[in-house]
């Protein structure tokens, strides 16, 4: 995946891109916002990865700028700006995702590969498929191997952002945020607990366990 | 050119302009009044000379011309107002006070004309005044004048405008002179103003105008002014004494970290950890601490908003959802760990608050509730509709609960009961709900639970009350 960094930072950038490399992306980094347009004008790029604050060119007015020349490369928005309507205002400028800084390096890599992958695979798709695992979006039904899993409609939706997401890990903040659209940071287990009654679920009286656990980041559902 | 400052100055500008106004409202009623009088008094001269003159040629016709001019010269002698001339055919005068006509050149029957008299006054002087009179020719071909005095009604008009003149020159002087002297006045208290808002722009917050107690409108100029300096003084404190409460709360579990990563450097150079172990401990401490950090900014803010009284982004959202919601996310995590999760939810709860901040509040307690209640015990969600129309949820466990003298306490930043400290947890979850419900202008009450259950208790409810959504 080749994806474009524009941060301000450089120790943040210098981080940014050896880990996205080491995870197996291409990474290129911009200084602000005025290059990263340049950089991203030249097309190619499957995320941008934006600072919000930085000099010359803001993340905003580069973002909107990108978008009003019909660029619709996911962008993520990194800012240090967490209330409830910095969020709004970046998503509005045409951000698809906002993560608050600091952010743990598994957060970032996870929620880039989700944005990459949400382009790729679109949401036309009335059946979605993860290995033997079956779910249709229209009669709201699961099949894993054939054999219907009833579920709950929490659990279904749950189960649709996993399958749509397949391959990749999923942290338990982005679980929080894009299923239940919370924005807060449970001290319990909360998240891990449905987890694990879903995998109950689709695992159980399988030989192979699709949904596991990533350790240090969340969980990932493999084929 | 530049006007000499006084004119400058807004108080004596008006005073200016409305003494113009008033001039020319004194000049036009002057002129109506000049007008009016004028005409009442010719009308009233002509009616009295017609009056005079009917008499007259009634005499003549009932008995003839002597008995008219010994009418006239009666009248003559009685030193009436009237002025009197009776004449032969051809202009040469028999008896009257007047010794020839006013009116030279007659020709109808019957003719009016206004005229100067000249006549001598008691004093010898010489005075024309104004006169007006009707000649007719009477049957006979004799001529009868009769005319009136009408000066006097002229000087009247002549007094009147001098007076008015009069008054309009004392209005213009006193008006100026009133209005240098309520210009001066304003002037100064605009100055008293003047110098308190240059000193707060100096940056003295304590700066406050002397209000006299007059009650006018610069007084509550001043007034509101000293409102606002007040309220601007309150925010600057609690924003500073917000910083020192971060700065102070930050620096516990800072030290707290340093001397874990100190412990864990000692315990990998002597070899007993590995560095990665050393460093996935410093970072899950660098987490708890931002965590931490966004917990005490998160309850600076509310506390702020509290003080301005104003909600953060609040939308308008109907709160059973949510609490719907919230037992769903919290209810597999509860029954887990062995406890009774139940939730009694009434429908419609519309609030005007926000969002985020409300379910955050939610799920504070409903962490507190499943981590400090033991397995085998209860957790109960409520939401509903107090009979004054606030909104109050409560979540209830058969935990160990708080004891009365506590209930307070803990409320407070980083105070953790002392058969809490087992648990993971920051001694901030309810500060955090306390500060949410204060921005939300609601309350916070803690309860003893059900008392004692299954061996458990008496447990804690703890109530958040929202004011209803305004209609």
């Amino acid at each position: 995946m080749r994806i474009l960094v524009v941060e301000d930072d450089a120790d943040a950038a210098t981080a940014m891109v050896r880990g996205l490399t080491e995870a197996g992306h291409e990474a290129v980094h911009a200084v602000d916002g005025a290059f990263g347009l340049l950089e991203a004008q030249k097309g190619g790029y499957d995320v941008y990865v934006v600072d919000r604050m930085m000099p010359r060119l803001d993340g905003i007015g580069m973002v909107e700028t990108l978008r009003k020349e019909g660029d619709q490369t996911p962008v993520l928005f990194l800012s240090a700006l967490g209330e409830v309507e910095d969020r709004v205002t970046g998503l509005k400028a045409g951000a698809d995702d906002y993560l608050v800084k600091p952010y743990a390096f598994s957060e970032l890599i996870a929620r880039v590969e989700a944005l990459a992958r949400r382009r790729e695979t679109g949401s036309v798709a009335t059946v979605l498929k993860v290995g033997d695992l079956e779910m249709n979006l229209i009669s709201r039904e699961v099949h894993r191997a054939g054999q219907e899993i009833d579920l709950q409609p929490r659990e279904f939706q749950l189960l649709e952002f996993l399958m749509r997401h397949a391959g990749q890990s999923v942290t338990r903040t982005m679980l929080l945020e894009k299923v239940w659209e919370y924005h807060f940071d449970p001290q319990t287990n909360v998240i891990d607990v449905h987890i694990s009654r879903l995998r109950a679920k689709i695992d159980k009286g399988f030989d192979r366990a699709m949904l596991q656990t990533v350790r240090g980041a969340g969980y990932r559902l493999e084929a | 050119m530049k006007l000499p400052s006084l004119f400058r100055r807004t108080p004596f500008r008006l005073t200016l302009l409305f003494l113009a106004l008033f001039a020319a409202v004194a000049a036009a009623v002057l002129a109506y009044v000049y007008v009016a009088s004028a005409q009442e008094a010719r009308t009233r001269a002509e009616r009295s000379v017609r009056g005079e003159m009917e008499i007259l040629t009634g005499i003549f016709r009932e008995r003839g011309f002597d008995a008219l001019n010994r009418a006239l010269i009666d009248r003559t002698l009685s030193n009436g107002s009237y002025l009197y001339i009776l004449m032969t055919p051809d202009g040469q005068k028999i008896t009257g006070n007047l010794s020839t006509s006013p009116i030279k050149n007659f020709q109808g029957p019957r003719q009016w004309d206004t005229f100067r008299f000249t006549d001598v006054d008691a004093d010898g002087r010489v005075v024309r005044t104004q006169s007006m009179g009707v000649q007719v020719r009477l049957s006979t071909g004799e001529m009868l004048f009769v005319g009136e005095d009408i000066g006097d009604m002229e000087r009247y008009l002549a007094r009147l405008t001098q007076a008015l003149w009069g008054a309009m020159a004392l209005v213009l002087v006193l008006g100026v002179g009133g209005g240098l002297l309520v210009s001066r006045n304003v002037e100064k208290s605009m100055a008293r103003l003047n110098t308190v808002v240059s000193a707060v722009q100096d940056g003295d917050l304590k700066a406050r105008v002397a209000v006299r107690g007059s009650g006018d409108e610069l007084d509550e100029l001043g007034q509101g002014l000293n409102l606002m300096l007040d309220r601007m003084e309150a925010s600057m404190a609690s924003i500073r004494h917000a910083g020192d409460a971060i700065a102070h709360d930050l620096r516990s579990p800072l030290t707290r970290m340093r001397a874990k990563l100190e412990v864990a450097l000692i315990d990998a150079e002597a070899g007993k950890i590995d560095g990665v172990e050393a460093l996935e401990m410093a970072l899950g401490e660098a987490d708890d601490l931002l965590k931490t950090f966004n917990t005490v900014l998160a309850i600076a803010r509310l506390q702020a908003a509290a003080g301005s009284g104003r909600t953060p982004d609040p939308s308008r959202f109907d709160a059973a959802e949510l609490a719907v919601d919230m037992a769903e996310l919290y209810e597999p995590a509860s029954e887990d760990k062995g406890m009774e999760f139940s939730a009694e939810i009434e429908r419609g709860l519309i609030v005007d608050a926000n969002r985020a901040f409300l379910s955050q509040a939610l799920a504070n307690l409903l962490d507190n509730a499943i981590k400090y209640t033991p397995a085998g015990g209860a957790v109960v969600l409520r939401a509903r509709r107090r009979s004054s129309g606030d909104v109050e949820f409560s979540v209830t466990d058969t935990g160990p609960g708080v004891p009365e003298e506590d209930r307070e306490r803990v409320l407070q930043r980083f105070v953790r009961l002392d058969n809490s400290r087992t648990e993971p947890g920051s001694g901030l979850g309810l500060s955090l709900v306390g500060a949410v419900m204060e921005a939300h202008g609601g309350r916070i009450q803690l309860d003893e639970g059900p008392g004692e259950y299954g061996g458990q208790g008496p447990g804690l409810r703890v109530a958040l009350i929202l004011p209803a959504a305004e209609a």
